[in-house]
């Protein structure tokens, strides 16, 4: 083809690699998340806590500045694993509302006026489609969560000295491990709630109330079985459950109602909710449904 | 010609029901129509190709190579026009025609290249900049074929593409894909249940039937036979239908002047002229045979032995 010509030419050219054909879905999917001001305004917003904690960090560190604050000694030995779990804890509240904001949007969008079939007609698969749009929450979730966290705790290692890091190196594997789990829990249930709702709003109202209110319907079993194990199903409880022990909190530590749930039932929890979801994924995600008489 | 499309006993059943039932047979056109009335099978076995849906038997070949093995490879040259809306709403047209050619694996600057060429050659230039969610129904099915047409396929299937269309976007859409076809480097599969968008673009036409195959003709073929086959409308005139008789054509009279007329290879139109003049004869009216692709489809719906004539391969003694 031509635009002077408006005759049709076969393409001869050369292609992309295969294997790169799903950075094309998590390209665009960022471009699009990023047309609208008020979600770039937000995920600026995100990097707000990196900066204070930045500065949190140096403070500790310099006797100048704290004498200019006149904090005296009390911000010393602060920056630890209490600190960075606080850290991960607050950018992963923030970041839940960046997932469950523009996550369901970007698969909803594809369902609403079925274009699904014109990805799947393309030489993509369906777990390439999904990879490509998990890729944009989870770009997204890590730079606003392990990156900046390994980014302080590098910054820490540099303002304490070398033996810091080396006795410190697993803090560094569990922020990772933990934003990973984390990150992969949230895209999961986002894209798995958007393909079965397909509606944007209800996909977001829905992931809204499997972390507010499912929690609250724990509680209830909870109190009327004389339980713990209601809390299976507030994730949040879940998850935490999991990054206190990455982070080597000690049992003491923990709060009253995490006592009741033994750790390997929180792993239990996480990996069923991960295997319903790509359950779900699997039986939505199509370019075609065929209705079962 | 090469066969562009191959079925092997291909059987589809969706739920509990066999939709597309032992097809058999080689499309070879370079446009082929794809008939059937509604709930036949056109859409399932378009889907089928694309490889949405698993055969529970038998195979397709396209372009030589097996659908099922072949799946990525053959994606990438093939491209689809949905029956159904299928576009980005919020996006603008030349950006999700740009992003399809991507995900077709056009590298960025190309893609966008030909994304614009596609919309200009469909005749949305002008539009190519606003978004698709406000397009009418004619432009949303011109940009339907843009996007399938802008990665340069080798074969286009095209699932009722005049779908909703007023008159004059109809003959706009079939004349593009007159043109697309007559390029030579692409094929083209059209569905339709009109069986004059089929007539007018295509040379090979499979008719569906309940899942099976109920013709597969040549229409081209179709077309030559038919210049053999008049229609005339004379004023009465002795002797006139004995001499051409004596020609060696065959013709019969259904009164009120109407005959029909079997042209033998031998006799010219011009040898009916003279023998009309030399009894005074006049001619009022004289047709080629048009009702082709109809008398077809009425046979084949009335048919019973469907996949016996269609096993016969894609010539007109199938029929």
């Amino acid at each position: 083809m031509a635009v002077y010509k408006r005759t049709y030419k076969a393409y001869n050219g050369a292609l992309t690699p295969a294997w790169s054909r799903f950075t094309v879905l998590t390209r665009y999917g960022l471009s699009t998340l990023f047309d609208s001001r008020p979600f770039t305004a937000y995920t600026v917003l995100c990097f707000l806590p990196f900066l204070g904690a930045l500065a949190y960090i140096y403070v500790a560190h310099s006797a100048a500045a704290q004498a200019l604050l006149r904090t005296g000694n009390a911000m010393a030995g602060t920056v630890n694993n209490d600190f960075f779990l606080g850290y991960l804890g607050f950018e992963a509240g923030m970041g839940f509302i960046l997932a469950a904001w523009g996550g369901p949007g970007m698969i909803t969008k594809d369902f609403a006026n079925h274009s699904v079939q014109l990805y799947l007609s393309r030489p993509i698969s369906r777990t390439e489609y999904l990879i490509g749009k998990v890729s944009v929450l989870a770009a997204l979730l890590s730079c606003i969560t392990w990156i900046p966290a390994l980014i302080l705790f590098l910054v820490k290692a540099g303002l304490q000295g070398h033996g810091w890091l080396w006795e410190n190196l697993w803090m560094a594997g569990s922020i990772m491990l933990s934003c990973l789990i984390w990150i992969a829990m949230i895209s999961l249930i986002s894209m798995a709630v958007a393909v079965w709702v397909r509606w944007r709003i209800a996909a977001t109202a829905l992931m809204l109330g499997i972390f507010f209110l499912l929690p609250a319907v724990g509680q209830i079993l909870n109190a009327i079985l004389r339980t713990q194990w209601g809390n299976l199903i507030n994730f949040t409880h879940m998850i935490s459950l999991v990054w206190m022990r990455l982070f080597r909190e000690s049992q003491a530590e923990f709060p009253p109602a995490f006592n009741g749930v033994p750790l390997w039932a929180a792993w239990a929890s996480l990996l069923a909710t991960c295997v319903a979801c790509f359950w779900l994924l699997d039986r939505k995600l199509r370019a075609r449904e065929v209705e079962r008489s | 010609m090469s066969a562009i499309i191959e079925m092997q006993n291909l059987t589809v059943r969706l739920g509990n029901r066999i939709i597309l039932n032992q097809l058999n047979g080689a499309l070879s056109g370079r446009c082929i129509g794809l008939l059937g009335p509604n709930g036949s099978g056109k859409s399932t076995l378009i889907n089928t190709l694309l490889g949405f849906y698993e055969p529970i038997s038998g195979a397709a070949r396209i372009l030589g190579k097996e659908v099922k093995s072949n799946l990525r490879e053959l994606r990438a040259m093939i491209g689809y026009m949905p029956e159904s809306d299928a576009f980005i709403a919020d996006m603008t047209g030349v950006r999700f025609v740009r992003y399809m050619a991507e995900l077709s694996g056009l590298p960025r600057g190309e893609a966008m290249e030909r994304a614009h060429e596609a919309f200009f050659y469909v005749g949305l230039g002008e539009a190519r900049y606003r978004k698709l969610g406000t397009y009418s129904l004619g432009m949303k099915q011109l940009a339907k074929l843009a996007q399938a047409i802008a990665h340069g396929p080798k074969l286009v299937l095209l699932d009722e593409p005049t779908n909703g269309l007023d008159p004059e976007a109809r003959i706009r859409m079939l004349q593009l894909v007159r043109e697309i076809r007559d390029t030579g480097e692409v094929s083209v599969l059209i569905s339709s249940h009109l069986l004059r968008d089929i007539e007018e673009c295509c040379d090979q036409v499979l008719i569906l039937k309940e899942g099976r195959i109920a013709a597969l003709c040549n229409l081209e073929e179709e077309r030559k036979a038919n210049l053999k086959f008049l229609e005339l409308e004379v004023t009465q005139g002795n002797g006139f239908l004995e001499s051409v008789r004596g020609l060696g054509c065959e013709c019969a009279s259904f009164g009120a002047g109407r005959v029909r007329i079997i042209l033998p290879d031998n006799i010219d139109l011009r040898q009916i002229y003279r023998t009309a003049s030399e009894h005074e004869v006049q001619i009022r009216r004289m047709n080629y045979r048009r009702d082709t692709l109809e008398d077809i489809f009425l046979k084949a719906m009335a048919g019973t032995s469907q996949a016996a004539s269609a096993q016969q391969g894609s010539t007109n003694g199938s029929l």
